[in-house]
């Protein structure tokens, strides 16, 4: 979001990160162990989690239900808003309730996907999937919608057929719109594996701080929410560059 | 862009919840299983009991209570560090890396710590809500204030405007509003969100608590009246936000 700063600088961000982690370390100490956790007793326990397995088996659950529902995501979600996108009077018709679905926090609706899917995995699939298909499915459906008229015109009277069309002009105007909506997506994603994690059945990740909160562990707790951030920034950094070079070729074309 | 008017739109969106709702009453009372699937009479029934009782609007004003006093101390203090972001570059690069990550992190995975360090009361509440809506705030404030027009700035100065904070309140931030209100339509959306995860997880209060505990007691139908005027209430609060947000741009 600031991507215009002039210079950047490694030791700055350096330099606060060793003044956090210290200050971290110094407050840490002096507070009760059972509330608080130190930077050293973090790391203590991060080995300590890496070495019983614990911490791997919990990120290989987490990672499985993650990336199944966000590629059944993909898969449904894209065909799905093309057909939104092609067919507007079902599109028109749909858009509210995926809307409405769309902005209602997750944890609320928890309650149902327990009486509807139980609390296993398949509970914790749909959590990850329903949410990102839509955001997938609406933004498609988008882009499918905004091809520029005056491209669409040209192609006409060149007499491009439908597939030409598609091929020339729909596609390539609707990929970027794609890619924004798979980068929503993945967020959208990413907070429903640990939603259903926390709330459903106490595995993954998600399962570590809900455990570590019950046990009085906050150094366990940290290091899962680490770990969780860490994964979300990889994630969402990678669609967020591929989302930029595909802004820039949609700005070529324009 | 659609080349369908408005008023056709309006139609089949209305003909198309007509046939909704009275597919959804006949399956379900095909299915006869009010567990999963409760009839839209038993949920608007169910509706008009939590309405009549009180226990909705009772439900609704804490979770609002709460959710007002979050973006409140979200907008303050995302306004002093955006500020302090946006004015100097040792600033930004000494604290966007915290941000950047707070904002991708679910909120809901920070809130069993929160719970431990500040508690079930109120203000372990309040701060979920705020970690939830802090960032985009923060981010609009940072990128309006950075971005103000140089030949605003350069008027103002000739009119005497003199010093950094003086500037900011006469040019930088009236000039940076349509940004700003963005930001704050993100945050809203995002702390409805915040509000949700900390009444839900505390099990207690608002509107959360009260979806919380309907589940608890496996009664579908009020599950289903009380996530309605949840959602509802989002929805209206960023439209609201998108409308002011429409009329202030004059830049």
């Amino acid at each position: 979001m600031l991507a215009t700063i002039s210079k950047p600088r490694v030791l700055l961000p350096l330099l606060s990160l060793v003044v956090v982690v210290g200050g971290w370390e110094l407050v840490g100490r002096s507070i009760n162990p059972l509330l608080f956790a130190p930077p050293s007793v973090v790391a203590q326990q991060f080995a300590e989690l890496l070495a019983t397995g614990e911490l791997q088996r919990a990120a290989t659950i987490t990672v499985q239900a993650l990336f199944l529902g966000y590629a059944l995501a993909v898969v449904a979600g894209i065909p799905f808003g093309i057909v939104m996108g092609a067919w507007e009077r079902f599109g028109d018709i749909l858009q509210p309730y995926l809307y409405a679905i769309f902005s209602t926090p997750r944890v609320v609706v928890v309650p149902l996907i327990i009486v509807w899917f139980g609390i296993g995995f398949e509970a914790r699939l749909f959590l990850v999937f329903f949410w990102s298909a839509i955001a997938i499915s609406v933004n498609t459906a988008q882009g499918v919608r905004h091809a520029r008229p005056d491209l669409v015109e040209v192609a006409r009277s060149y007499r491009a057929n439908r597939v030409q069309m598609a091929r020339h002009v729909l596609i390539p105007g609707a990929i970027p719109f794609v890619v924004a909506g798979l980068r929503i997506g993945a967020e959208r994603a990413i907070v429903g594996v640990i939603i259903g994690e926390m709330f459903l059945q106490i595995v993954g990740l998600g399962g570590v701080i809900q455990k570590g909160s019950e046990e009085l562990l906050p150094a366990k707790m940290l290091c899962a929410v680490v770990i969780i951030a860490t994964l979300g920034t990889i994630i969402v950094t990678l669609l967020d560059t591929f989302e930029k070079r595909f802004q820039n070729w949609k700005g070529d074309a324009a | 862009m659609s080349a369908r008017s408005r008023k056709d739109v309006r139609r089949d969106q209305l003909i198309g919840v007509a046939v909704f709702l009275v597919l959804w009453e006949v399956t379900a009372r095909a299915l006869d299983n009010p567990l999963t699937m409760p009839p839209i009479s038993a949920i608007l029934a169910a509706l008009l009991d939590l309405i009549l009782s009180g226990e909705l609007f009772l439900a609704l004003g804490q979770s609002i209570f709460l959710l007002i006093v979050g973006l409140i101390a979200a907008t303050v203090i995302g306004f002093v560090f955006g500020a302090l972001i946006a004015r100097s570059q040792t600033a930004y690069w000494m604290l966007n890396p915290y941000f950047s990550a707070l904002f991708v992190t679910p909120t809901i995975a920070l809130v069993p710590l929160v719970l431990v360090w500040f508690g079930f009361g109120f203000p372990g509440r309040v701060i979920v809500v705020v970690l939830a809506a802090v960032v985009p705030i923060l981010f609009s404030v940072a990128s309006g204030l950075r971005d103000a027009p140089g030949d605003l700035i350069d008027v103002a100065r000739s009119f005497g405007v003199k010093g950094e904070i003086p500037l900011l309140f006469t040019v930088r931030i009236r000039a940076a509003l349509p940004v700003l209100m963005a930001g704050l339509r993100l945050a809203a959306g995002r702390g409805v969100v915040g509000m949700a995860v900390a009444e839900t997880y505390l099990r207690l209060g608002g509107i959360g608590g009260l979806i919380k505990s309907y589940g608890a007691m496996f009664q579908t139908d009020y599950v289903f009246a009380s996530i309605l005027p949840l959602s509802l209430l989002g929805i209206g609060l960023v439209t609201l936000i998108a409308r002011v947000e429409r009329r202030l741009h004059w830049t």
